[in-house]
């Protein structure tokens, strides 16, 4: 018998639509009765670039979630980039309303004259139990431990993450399986003072291949509350501008792989080598490309069990790159399907997501987009000019045309797309009425009433939030898991499970905050469609354990043990 | 006498030349057809050091220069298997300014290579193509170049505000088409005025152009697929026609092979 715990979580009373809505439309727009009403705001530089760098640097709105007290209801991390803006920790009411606690906690102070906050990411680095926070910032990072009772203490410091870098977007996984989660930060600008550049040139030398960013760090997990930069080490150096990076196990050999998404630039994967070390084998995997990599999201997507990469990528009528949907051919091979399955086009793209929103056992894909949404002007005639003027020096910041008051693909409708069958996504957005128009920038899934529908978290740059409530008329079957490690890391980020039911199985991962500007639930969501229950779980641990679990019903949210399953080889 | 004398040799060295740049050319693509583009290329750059205003051989130069990229490189090529014909072309014309076809082959050669860069790349590649165009039109004013600049403009974003220079060179190359024995090839005439009155919001005159050319060439399907499209339908369709990241098909031989 298994010895697992399962926690059963009642079916909230959002079962009953609410008012409002139709049966057509499964999401309801919750922002603000939920109590999400602190908008993200830009940052407004005042060195003497600050004209120019406005228009670039229009980032910094992120949403992260996790259970952070353990009450069971996930909570909200949403981030501000404003000289004095504060961050929000939003802890759950368990009634679809939140309460920002941030201040209380003493996670709120993220942005000063010479730190941004560009993004946040949890992560228990310590295995207590107990989700930490770590803040991406242009200038220096964060890291806030855990302390219980919703207090956080600030070990920036002491844990040796806190160097200068031009921070956007850092991910967890435990590389090396020993146990321990380590963090990979990927930066943007190299490390100059963008608040007092003491040189003009600090922006990407190319469009296309530029290598002059700042590159991503790999910070090893010492155990004893102390991080070793070992990027050298590892196999990582590289200078691209990295927005966002993406773990997974891409031919299921028991290590993570990672994927990273470079603006200005080629895209790159490593294979974990599974000695601690990655090679760099993009030529092989992918091929190398020139285009404004913005996110990295896993998901099998086609559910053939090897997972397979999103990337988003500019697509506008100036500019026609097209998305990357990378399916897994095998033996770390890929081939872009983003035209052939109708992912190829998301405008100015950012963050995108998979999830099943619908529980039909299919993933679906979530995509922000939209750069600036100003005046009615386009600031592209702008660039433009400047791209084609000869021999200029990209590099240079002066060169660049100041944005003013002009758009830049900006009021862009978000996607939601319906995954159908594996083969087709149906942009299904404007149904449900999550296409708002706002510069989107990252997503966060989870379902934050329990009520096994998948909800929606957008974080949008110089603008509000959107909170999306899953109204889904109820019918289709589902079941989660949250993983806890014992030998592996505790979150058991990079645990795969294999659920199957009659002749169908579905993979399905602990990702560690992939996605650009958004992390999702640590907790593992099946969409059942209508199978009212399911065969067995096989958990594939970060330590290399096999287990298998059965018996378990669906329709609830499990919670799984490490060791507590049968063995299997 | 001696200016009698000075124009037979100068007849004599001229059809020389030519004999020798039309050997370099038949040897040329022989090699290429055997797959021996190393050798193939040399000889057809030889023809054109000879003949830089040969428009046939610099079509089949650049013709081949894609093979090769495409042999190497499957699929498009890499930005950098087009840089050859590039350097040629760009030496050939700094010594040949007059050259109104180098030109026209100059501005194809970049275009060629506008499918295997990237975006921004490509934004770079088409206006540097636009200007070649431009010097073919200043050094002899042609059919050809004025078609071949204003189907360029078309693959500009219309935020560009290029559709009415593109209207503007299709009409001068329509007035010119009507004016010379008529030929097949002049059914591309009324497809792209129609598309550079479709992309300048001037939908009845593209329609009406359309129509006029399917009178004339009764058998375009490019003509009838136009005309039998509307709204967004017609827009997806021309959309992907002047999608700048396709591959746009440069050759010329029509040019010399059609009625």
């Amino acid at each position: 018998m298994n010895r697992h715990i399962a926690l059963s979580i009642p079916f909230a009373a959002g079962l009953i639509l609410a008012a409002g809505t139709t049966q057509d439309r499964w999401f309801e727009d919750l922002t603000h009765p939920a109590g999400f009403v602190h908008p993200h705001t830009n940052r407004v530089f005042k060195n003497k670039y600050a004209n120019i760098m406005s228009g670039y640097t229009s980032l910094g709105a992120s949403v992260a979630v996790a259970d952070y007290d353990g009450d069971g209801f996930e909570d909200v991390f949403l981030t501000e980039s404003s000289g004095t803006g504060k961050n929000h920790l939003y802890h759950n009411n368990h009634n679809l309303t939140f309460t920002d606690v941030g201040e209380a906690a003493g996670v709120s102070k993220g942005n000063d004259d010479q730190n941004a906050t560009a993004a946040a990411l949890w992560l228990d680095f310590n295995n207590d139990g107990r989700p930490d926070l770590f803040i991406s910032r242009f200038g220096h990072c964060q890291l806030f431990q855990n302390m219980g009772g919703g207090k956080f203490k600030d070990v920036s410091k002491a844990a040796g993450i806190d160097g200068y870098r031009n921070a956007i977007k850092a991910i967890a996984f435990d590389y090396d399986r020993d146990g321990r989660l380590d963090i990979f930060v990927g930066s943007y600008f190299q490390p100059v003072n963008i608040f007092d550049p003491a040189t003009p040139r600090f922006f990407p030398e190319s469009f296309e291949t530029a290598n002059n960013g700042g590159g991503l760090t790999a910070f090893h997990n010492n155990g004893d509350g102390t991080f070793t930069d070992v990027t050298d080490k590892v196999g990582l150096r590289q200078t691209g501008w990295v927005l966002d990076m993406g773990h997974a196990d891409a031919d299921n050999d028991g290590d993570d792989d990672l994927y990273v998404a470079c603006d200005f630039g080629t895209d790159r994967f490593y294979r974990n080598n599974g000695n601690g070390t990655f090679t760099d084998i993009t030529e092989t995997a992918l091929g190398f490309d020139t285009k404004k990599g913005m996110n990295a999201e896993w998901g099998d997507y086609d559910n053939d069990g090897l997972l397979d990469i999103f990337v988003t990528n500019i697509t506008d009528d100036y500019m026609r790159e097209g998305n990357f949907l990378w399916h897994n051919d095998g033996n770390l091979k890929f081939t872009d399907l983003a035209r052939e399955t109708g992912t190829f086009e998301t405008g100015w793209g950012w963050g995108g997501k998979f999830l099943d929103y619908d529980n039909d056992g299919w993933l679906d894909l979530y995509v922000t987009n939209g750069w600036v949404s100003a005046g009615k002007d386009s600031y592209v005639p702008d660039i433009f000019e400047m791209i084609t003027r000869p021999g200029v020096d990209f590099a240079d910041v002066r060169n660049w045309p100041p944005m003013g008051g002009k758009s830049l693909s900006g009021y862009e409708k978000k996607r939601l797309f319906h995954n159908e069958g594996g083969h087709l996504f149906r942009d299904e957005a404007a149904r449900h009425g999550v296409d708002s128009n706002l510069d989107g920038r990252g997503v966060a899934v989870a379902d934050f009433d329990n009520d096994g529908r998948l909800d929606l978290l957008v974080a949008n740059a110089n603008g509000e939030q959107r909170f999306y409530h899953n109204t889904m008329p109820p019918g289709p079957h589902w079941v989660a898991f949250l993983l806890q490690g014992t030998r592996s890391n505790r979150q058991a980020v990079g645990a795969q499970l294999r659920l199957t039911a009659g002749d169908t199985t579905w993979l399905r991962f602990v990702d560690g905050g992939n996605s650009f500007a958004g992390q999702s639930s640590a907790r593992v969501h099946f969409g059942l469609g209508p199978r009212s229950k399911f065969d067995s779980v096989e958990v594939r641990w970060p330590s290399g354990l096999k287990e298998v679990f059965r018996g378990l019903a669906a329709d609830k949210l499990h919670n799984i043990v490490e060791g507590t399953g049968r063995k299997v080889q | 006498m001696k200016s009698a004398t000075s124009a037979a040799i100068a007849t004599l060295v001229l059809s020389s030349f030519s004999w020798a740049a039309n050997d370099a050319f038949d040897k040329g693509m022989k090699a290429i057809s055997a797959r021996d583009y190393p050798a193939g290329l040399s000889l057809l750059e030889s023809a054109l050091t000879q003949e830089p205003d040969n428009l046939q051989f610099g079509s089949e130069y650049r013709q081949a220069i894609l093979k090769y990229a495409r042999k190497i490189h499957p699929k498009e090529g890499q930005p950098a298997d087009f840089d050859r014909s590039l350097k040629f072309f760009e030496g050939l014309m700094a010594k040949n300014a007059g050259a109104a076809n180098g030109w026209l082959n100059f501005g194809f050669a970049v275009v060629d290579k506008i499918p295997a860069a990237g975006a921004i790349s490509q934004v770079i590649l088409a206006n540097s193509a636009l200007s070649y165009f431009t010097k073919s039109i200043e050094a002899k004013p042609s059919w050809i170049a004025y078609y071949t600049r204003g189907v360029s403009y078309l693959f500009w974003p219309k935020i560009f505000g290029r559709a009415p220079l593109a209207v503007a060179d299709l009409e001068l190359a329509m007035k010119m088409q009507k004016t010379l024995p008529p030929r097949g090839i002049y059914v591309r005439g009324y497809v792209a005025l129609g598309d550079a009155y479709w992309k300048n919001d001037e939908l009845d005159k593209a329609r009406a152009m359309w129509s006029e050319g399917l009178k004339l060439f009764p058998d375009s399907t490019q003509l009838k697929d136009r005309l039998a499209k509307q709204g967004d339908d017609l827009k997806t369709y021309l959309d992907d026609v002047m999608d700048p990241s396709k591959r746009v098909d440069t050759d010329l031989k029509d040019l010399w092979t059609t009625k």
